[in-house]
């Protein structure tokens, strides 16, 4: 599901289903020096995370990114973000970022990290195929967290 | 100057409110009409979309055929990637959609070890049979839909969406 309209309005009504909320933690960086680099990040991570969404659409829900740079980052909550997702009604919140520093937060939050693969310079086969490869890695972690419940 | 008779101000901001919501509605109706109108059109009725798969390869064993086609939303474009479960039943090949029909997660054939042929979809245990026929007390409702088939030099082209007719 995506946080629109019509999506939000199933999860109402099928909370029991869909029980899992995806948020990607997105770094950016206006730097000269790094902004390509950081756009080829932030569009792996939004690939990855509408592909995570599309096989497991009617149980998760991808919430729109949370965006930081180095100097706004601390504004971020993640585990009070948890918090509320929890209270909505989202049994699993799982964060999901190519940032390394929020594995830091491992004992309070569930967070996937990837390190970003360009997928710029790839053709629709080849990054059809690492987005899969990297699905893999992402599909143990969402069913042994579903198979806790 | 009795108390009901329509003064002139009146009577001028009654006819300009008319004609100017008049005007407006005019104005209005072709826009909106235009600006929802791209959202409607999805792919065009009956075309089919060229995948990579040799029609000749395609055995009784269900197999993933990916397939990408330009999805027009409002004015923004964009490919999309599906796939097809896609099987021989003797002369016929039959192609099913993986959208599993209870919230629309992707199915996988043989993708539960303890029912090997079966579509299985992971997100609440739903099963299907090869035929893409839900099995009765999993969460799907309704069986996979399926795509018509057809093929161009020896390849499978997959055409739309339509309710599964294989009972
Ligand atoms: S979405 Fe397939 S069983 Fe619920």
């Amino acid at each position: 599901m995506y946080f629109n309209v019509k999506d939000v309005q199933q999860f109402e009504a099928q909370k029991d289903f869909i029980d899992t909320a995806i948020v990607p933690l997105l770094s950016l960086d206006f730097q000269e020096q790094s902004i390509k680099q950081s756009s080829s990040a932030a569009e792996y991570l939004m690939s990855l995370t509408a592909f995570i969404e599309q096989q497991f659409k009617g149980r998760l829900m991808l919430v729109p990114p949370f965006s930081y740079t180095e100097q706004t980052k601390s504004g971020l909550f993640v585990p009070l973000l948890k918090e509320e997702l929890h209270n909505a009604g989202f049994k699993h919140v799982i964060f999901v970022t190519c940032d390394h520093s929020w594995t830091s937060l491992q004992d309070q939050i569930d967070v996937i990290w990837l390190p970003a693969i360009p997928l710029e310079s790839m053709d629709k086969e080849v990054k059809k195929k690492v987005l899969e490869d990297q699905l893999k890695q992402v599909i143990p972690i969402l069913s042994s967290k579903w198979s806790q419940s | 100057m009795s108390n009901n008779r329509v003064s002139r101000r009146q009577f001028l901001n009654y006819t300009l409110t008319g004609v100017g919501g008049f005007m407006a509605a005019g104005m209005l109706m072709p826009m909106i009409r235009f600006a929802i109108d791209p959202a409607l059109q999805t792919k065009a009725e009956g075309d089919f979309v060229q995948t990579s798969q040799k029609i000749d390869e395609i055995t009784e064993e269900p197999i993933k055929v990916d397939f990408t086609f330009e999805q027009v939303d409002a004015w923004y474009k964009s490919d999309v990637t599906e796939a097809a479960w896609v099987y021989r039943d003797g002369d016929a090949i039959i192609a099913l959609s993986p959208v599993c029909k209870h919230l629309g997660c992707t199915v996988n054939w043989a993708g539960d070890s303890a029912h090997p042929d079966q579509y299985f979809c992971a997100c609440h245990g739903g099963r299907y049979e090869k035929t893409g026929k839900n099995v009765p007390g999993t969460p799907p409702t309704g069986p996979l839909d399926e795509y018509e088939v057809a093929e161009k030099d020896g390849f499978l082209m997959l055409g739309k969406k339509i309710p599964n007719t294989l009972g």
